[in-house]
């Protein structure tokens, strides 16, 4: 891309010099010749030599992805506007009544210092609402500002495709002209799934509230009294290179699906040390509520370096 | 003016003076060749030429004429002295750079002859500052050989569009190569940069082209960090004249105009880079 991208940056009135581009590839001599026939009689070529390599396919089946958002470039861009320029991550929650995006911070170690930013959507907002599934999905920011930006300055509407956490969410710009297909990965955050259950309904204010007042291992209590694990970011995002996935371990994963199971609960710190012992010595399939296969841990959680990024593909 | 009222006796003492009303006619000028510290001053009665070397490969001339000066007056056939160009420059510029309308440096430049600094007095709102800047024994300039009756190609062309190509190069090339020729691509600009090459072609019909004039197919290579410091001369000017002669060697040549309309030419002279054959 940095060989490619200044050629057409160069000139600030590109618009105006250049009549026509033509962009062709030379196998024999292994290069993108890019030529530009500008006003004047002046023509630029360039001989761009490429490498080959293979490209990544993404198998993801748009159409059947339960939950899609359809709307203008522009609201979702006003959207994201609201982030600060270097958050990395956000959060896409979708539940029946509302949509909202909120920051996602790896290392919930600095509640305090952090600012939470949040903002919700009613569906009527979007040109196209699907609420298949509650779902609460995290993604790199800075690629949908990519397109979002490219997508404004041409005022095509925004399609958005996702499911679970963990499965790839796209988002798709069409035109007449062209069509423009992003997917990218997101975290596979089981426990993120709290607070848009059925079962509970904790404001999301109160959520990020209750998340600055939450101690370093990450259990916290909401307002309707419902313990949460979140999780200590570790896991692995699959990838489609098929790199392993890693499932936290058992702590992390214990989830209270309702008041009663977690009614007259021990005090959280209690609840750590008694959790602790029981990941140290516990078999497989126990406690898991969903029932997906647990593999040893690969990396802990000791260093902020190593926690991973949503890639994008 | 302030520097005109100096008593005559003064004047008496110098083999060169040269008044100029507004000192930007000159420092803008010497900018464009200022890419070495020192320069050689030659005066005749024609003007002044200052010359700036490179390697012995890349010579640059700017050429001020005697009427583009209120005074000019030469004592000797010929005043040659060798002086540090920066530090000229800096006085030429000490009043700062500041371009209000209607103020400018008035510059009075005397030189007395071999051994002696050469004397700037600047004034600008009644103040006057008096510099004097050492000179050295004049280095003779080299001898292009360059004439126009071994020239093969010419083109002149405006500066505009060359001021793209020339901003837009791919610096990561060592070399610009410069084809001329009566066929297509009748006048291209190459660069062989990490990612590939890039060529800039201009037909001999646009109307950028002001003159075509080309006998023979030449390409040839030059050091792009000799040619680089060019870039000066060409944002100032507004046509530009390409030659290359039979041996390969470049003439650039620029038409500048300065803040009251004046002409005044720059040129650079660079060899071409010889490949060594490896067989």
């Amino acid at each position: 891309m940095k060989s490619v991208l200044p050629l057409f940056r160069c000139s600030t009135s590109i618009e105006h010099s250049v009549k026509r581009c033509q962009i062709s590839v030379s196998t024999g001599s292994d290069q993108v010749i890019v030529q530009f026939f500008c006003r004047h009689g002046i023509t630029k070529t360039y001989n761009v030599r490429f490498l080959e390599s293979e490209a990544l396919q993404a198998v993801f089946a748009s159409h059947l992805c339960p939950n899609v958002l359809k709307s203008p470039a522009r609201l979702l861009g006003d959207m994201v506007m609201h982030f600060h320029a270097s958050q990395e991550e956000v959060t896409l929650s979708m539940s029946a009544p509302k949509v909202s995006l909120r920051n996602y911070n790896e290392g919930r170690n600095d509640h305090m210092k952090m600012m939470h930013t949040e903002m919700s959507l009613h569906p009527d907002e979007f040109d196209y609402f699907q609420a298949g599934m509650d779902s609460d999905i995290t993604f790199c920011l800075k690629e949908l500002r990519g397109l979002l930006c490219f997508a404004e300055s041409h005022c095509l509407p925004v399609s958005v495709h996702f499911g679970t956490p963990g499965k790839p969410v796209c988002f798709s710009v069409e035109d007449m002209v062209l069509e423009a297909t992003v997917v990218l990965a997101t975290l596979a955050d089981f426990e993120s799934r709290g607070p848009s259950q059925p079962t509970e309904t904790p404001a999301p204010t109160t959520h990020s509230c209750a998340d600055a007042a939450a101690l370093p291992v990450g259990i916290h209590e909401t307002q309707s009294n419902n313990l949460q694990v979140l999780p200590d970011v570790t896991e692995l995002v699959e990838s489609s290179q098929g790199s392993p996935i890693t499932y936290p371990p058992v702590l992390m994963q214990l989830q209270c699906q309702g008041d009663s199971a977690c009614a007259g609960m021990t005090p959280p710190s209690s609840m750590i040390c008694s959790l602790l012992f029981e990941a140290m010595s516990s078999e497989p399939g126990d406690d898991d509520d969903d029932g997906a296969p647990r593999l040893p841990v690969l990396a802990y959680f000791s260093d902020e370096e190593d926690y991973p990024r949503s890639p994008s593909l | 003016m302030p520097l005109s009222t100096q008593s005559q006796g003064d004047d008496e003492q110098y083999v060169l003076v040269a008044n100029l009303d507004n000192a930007r006619n000159l420092s803008n000028i010497l900018k464009a060749i200022a890419f070495k510290d020192h320069a050689i001053f030659t005066a005749t009665t024609n003007g002044l030429k200052v010359t700036v070397e490179d390697s012995k490969c890349l010579q640059a001339n700017a050429f001020i004429q005697a009427e583009i000066f209120q005074e000019f007056t030469i004592k000797e056939d010929l005043v040659a002295f060798q002086i540090n160009l920066t530090v000229l420059l800096d006085c030429l510029n000490i009043f700062g750079g500041t371009t209000t309308p209607g103020v400018s440096t008035a510059l009075r430049m005397c030189y007395r002859g071999y051994g002696y600094p050469l004397t700037l007095f600047l004034e600008e709102g009644g103040v006057v500052t008096v510099c004097k800047i050492n000179t050295q024994e004049p280095e003779e300039p080299i001898d292009f050989e360059f004439c126009s009756t071994n020239v093969t190609n010419k083109v002149i062309l405006q500066s505009e569009s060359l001021k793209e190509a020339f901003s837009e190069l791919d610096m990561t090339s060592e070399v610009l190569q410069i084809t001329m020729s009566p066929s297509q691509p009748y006048f291209r600009l190459s660069t062989f940069g990490n990612a590939g090459n890039a060529h800039y072609d201009y037909s001999k019909d646009s109307d950028m082209m002001e003159l075509f004039k080309c006998t023979e197919t030449q390409t040839n290579r030059y050091k792009m960090s000799l040619l680089k410091p060019s870039t000066k001369a060409l944002a100032l000017s507004c046509k530009v004249s390409v030659r290359t002669d039979n041996r390969g060697f470049l003439s650039l040549q620029y038409l500048v105009r300065n803040d009251d309309g004046q002409i005044c030419f720059v040129e650079y002279y660079c060899c071409p880079d010889e490949e060594v054959e490896e067989n």
